[in-house]
């Protein structure tokens, strides 16, 4: 590597001082005065090595600059082609007419002036070559194999020993010759079928890269035309030079542009074509950036309706959308309203109007010719998914024949990127209409959490604890308190069927029915009679349900009214858990065994004949124990239930305990049995304990 | 849940097989929707191995119960287990529903 730098690095020196003295041993055998300064003539090796030297030096410095080509600008490396290497002609041409005009205004026998163009012009030359053939290398590896690779060194390496052959005065044997610069030349014809770079030219620079490869050869014939001519000058004093690597050197760098140019040109025709692919490519790609993007519907359908017609080249088009039923055109191009909607009309007609559909003569089918439009091809694409139809694409040519196959596909493939960034778009807008729902069940919650009781009637004749839980964001569960007048508590508690939303609502309607039934009837002629009795409660509140109850959906509550002015208290039980009790006379615990219907099963007034008032003197110390199925239906991991025994077990347990304790212990326990589990429905616990000590109430 | 029925001339039979929640409750309720229910004189339900059932399941029951009585069939609920029972008595619908506990008993009715 190092070596290869540093050859590198010397090349350039080397080629310059090798031309300089190819100059000088060429002037040394002029007559001029030179020659004598020189003190010539120099031996003819010494020309023909320097004119080796030079050549080898200039395509091996050319062969270690940088690629010419710059990613696919094809163009632009035939341009600067031009624009240099063609400098160069264009500068021999100029200079060969200076010496022309000076030798007709001053003739002269002296040979130094004319040496010198020739050396510069053979200099040019070389340049020249050697330029083109490392341009033309970029083109031929463009995309090559390593086979090609391969055999472009050969080529490079075969090339380089024709210099040899006049440095070593070798002319081969006649046929031999013929076979050696045949047989290189035939190589340079092959490689030039290595044309692959033109594929990727459009149109214009198909153009473009026509005329810039015929620039290049008049260049070349310029350069070829002047050795031809200065071959036979007379004044000429150097020895013919390396002739069979300049002769290979140029007719590779002509055949391979005249290749180039013959590709160019007979893909001209094609290039509409490929430039349609191209088209048909970028559409996509905008169409999937589309996606990306997440713009709204409306642009998408515009997105692939321009796409389309753009791709189709169609003279005609619309797209449909149908919703609910209803069929409405959103995008049109050079249609007639009336138009589009009797060609829908008659493909409806002969039930066509749901698949992909391609007419491409339509003036040959009956019903389409009496439309009398002026189109000769129809095709149809519905924009649908596995699950729904979305609408569809049409599209209509002038001529007969104006689609086929692959339009058909192309446009299938439009249809499904549109479609999947529909739904896409759906979906984004589904999930953040979720993410809505989400924050306002959030809210319901907040709002439900406040009808919840947060404080809890504080007497000095009994403790009151409570727990709830909702398995949702809303439950179906509640409970509520109220005192009345005349020291009076009402409780009540319920659970609503089913879960969610629905069983909240009825949650707030249920306290509302408590709070409007439960007002002071000031008509009533006996102190009894200004609240209603539970069991009449229970009937309101059943009539006021009736109406607006889902038929499937029913209530259970209990409603009590401690009175502890009489030390007693009255409660109904509409379908709800049974009460458990400790009876701290008795020291018993038992569930008080009372009947009485679910609100909501039975919507008339006969409801009143299942509904029963039971009455009850407490004592102190007496617990009660309130509470919703969630609580005694809790399962654990063998899907048992945790049931009324084990409830009333607990209680036997813990009565002696404070309101609070009992309710706590109770709830671990619960925790314990149904640990890793999932909580399947609401939970409410309530523990009321009647003080040990009750205060006199005379006083 | 499975449920699978048998009738003969004047009763139809469904057998409840499993627990009767939210999700299979539907599948109950198409059973009993069918218009040709109506036309048994009585509907048996075989609750033998109903192991749950949920206020959604009983809310199926409950919907249907007008229906029956307008249209003089007689739903009547044999082979019932314990818990199953229970939480048909805690909700009182024992006292709307004629729940026996044997087949011999159901079709005496």
């Amino acid at each position: 590597m190092p070596f290869r730098q540093k050859l590198k690095a010397i090349t350039f020196p080397l080629t310059v001082l090798s031309w300089l003295l190819l100059l000088l041993s060429t002037l040394s055998n002029t007559n001029g005065r030179a020659a004598e300064w020189l003190g010539g003539p120099w031996p003819e090796w010494l020309t023909l090595t320097a004119q080796a030297a030079f050549a080898a030096g200039a395509f091996i410095f050319q062969r270690g600059r940088p690629d010419p080509l710059h990613g696919n600008d094809f163009v632009g490396l035939l341009r600067r082609l031009v624009l240099g290497p063609g400098m160069l002609a264009t500068a021999c041409v100029g200079l060969h007419l200076v010496e022309r005009f000076i030798q007709a205004e001053l003739p002269t026998n002296d040979q130094t002036f004319f040496a010198c163009i020739y050396t510069v012009n053979l200099g040019l030359f070389v340049v020249f070559l050697a330029y083109i053939n490392y341009s033309w290398r970029s083109l031929v590896l463009f995309r090559a194999s390593p086979l090609v690779q391969r055999q472009w060194i050969w080529f490079e390496v075969l090339l380089g020993f024709t210099l040899l052959f006049r440095l070593l005065d070798w002319v081969p044997p006649h046929p031999l010759d013929y076979f050696i610069l045949g047989g290189l030349g035939t190589f340079g014809v092959y490689l030039s079928g290595n044309q692959q770079w033109v594929a990727y030219l459009s149109r214009r620079q198909k153009w473009e890269a026509v005329l810039l490869q015929i620039a290049i050869m008049l260049a070349l014939a310029v350069f070829v035309a002047y050795l031809l001519r200065i071959r036979l000058d007379p004044k000429l004093v150097a020895p013919a030079p390396q002739h069979a690597f300049l002769l290979l050197n140029a007719f590779f760098g002509t055949f391979y542009a005249f290749m180039g140019l013959m590709v160019t040109v007979f893909n001209l025709p094609t290039a509409s074509v490929f430039e349609q692919k191209r088209e048909e490519i970028l559409s996509m790609q905008r169409l999937t950036q589309l996606i990306q993007k997440g713009q709204t519907e409306e642009e998408v359908y515009a997105m692939l309706f321009d796409s389309a017609v753009q791709t189709m080249d169609a003279d005609a088009a619309w797209i449909t959308l149908e919703e609910d039923n209803e069929t409405t055109t959103i995008q049109h191009y050079h249609v007639l309203p009336e138009q589009a909607s009797e060609v829908e009309r008659l493909l409806q007609e002969y039930k066509l109007h749901q698949i992909e559909y391609l007419n491409n003569d339509l003036s040959g089918s009956s019903g389409f010719r009496d439309l009398h439009l002026p189109y000769g091809s129809l095709i149809v694409m519905p924009l649908r998914s596995a699950k729904r139809r979305f609408g569809a694409l049409y599209m209509l040519k002038e001529h007969r024949y104006g689609f086929d196959r692959e339009n058909l596909s192309i446009l299938q493939t439009f249809a499904s990127q549109t479609v999947l960034s529909i739904e896409n778009l759906q979906l984004v807008h589904i999930s953040l209409e979720n993410q809505r729902v989400q924050e306002e069940l959030k809210i319901a919650s907040a709002v439900q959490d406040s009808l919840i009781p947060k404080n809890l009637p504080i007497d000095s004749w009994f403790d009151i604890s409570s727990y709830a839980a909702s398995a949702k964001e809303v439950g179906g569960d509640f409970y509520d308190f109220l005192h009345l007048p005349g020291r009076q508590l009402a409780i009540l508690i319920g659970d609503v069927s089913g879960k969610g939303v629905t069983a909240a609502f009825h949650v707030a309607q249920m306290k509302g029915i408590f709070h409007a039934l439960m007002q002071e009837n000031y008509l009533a002629r006996s102190e009894r009679e200004k609240f209603p009795v539970p069991s009449r409660f229970m009937t309101q509140a059943n009539t006021a349900l009736a109406r607006c109850l889902e038929k499937a959906a029913f209530i259970t509550a209990s409603l009590y009214i401690i009175d502890y002015e009489n030390r007693g208290f009255v409660f109904a039980r509409a379908g709800h858990c049974h009460t458990l009790y400790y009876h701290s006379i008795k020291e018993e615990v038992s569930y008080f065994q009372t009947t009485g219907l679910g609100l909501g099963i039975i919507r008339n007034e006969s409801y009143e004949k299942h509904i029963k008032n039971q009455f009850y003197d407490y004592n102190p110390g007496d617990v009660m124990v309130i509470y919703t199925d969630g609580i005694v239906e809790a399962r654990n991991a063998e899907q048992e239930e945790y049931g009324e025994e084990r409830l009333l077990y607990m209680l036997e347990q813990t009565f002696s305990m404070e309101a609070d304790e009992i309710k706590n212990q109770i709830l671990s326990d619960l925790a314990q049995f149904s640990a890793g589990q999932p909580m399947h429905d609401d939970q409410t616990l309530l523990v009321v304990k009647f003080k040990s000590t009750q205060p006199d109430v005379l006083n | 849940m499975k449920i699978t029925q048998h009738a003969s001339a004047d009763t139809l039979t469904l057998v409840l097989d499993g627990e009767l929640d939210a999700s299979s409750s539907v599948l109950l309720d198409t059973e009993l929707t069918k218009p040709e229910t109506l036309q048994f004189q009585k509907v048996l339900i075989n609750c033998q191995k109903l192991n749950y059932i949920s206020s959604a399941g009983l809310g199926v029951f409950i919907s249907h119960l007008q229906q029956f009585q307008d249209a003089g069939v007689k739903l009547i609920f044999f082979n019932m287990q314990e818990k199953v029972r229970n939480v048909f008595e805690i909700l009182g619908l024992d006292t709307l529903m004629t729940i026996v506990p044997s087949e011999t008993e159901a079709t005496a009715i």
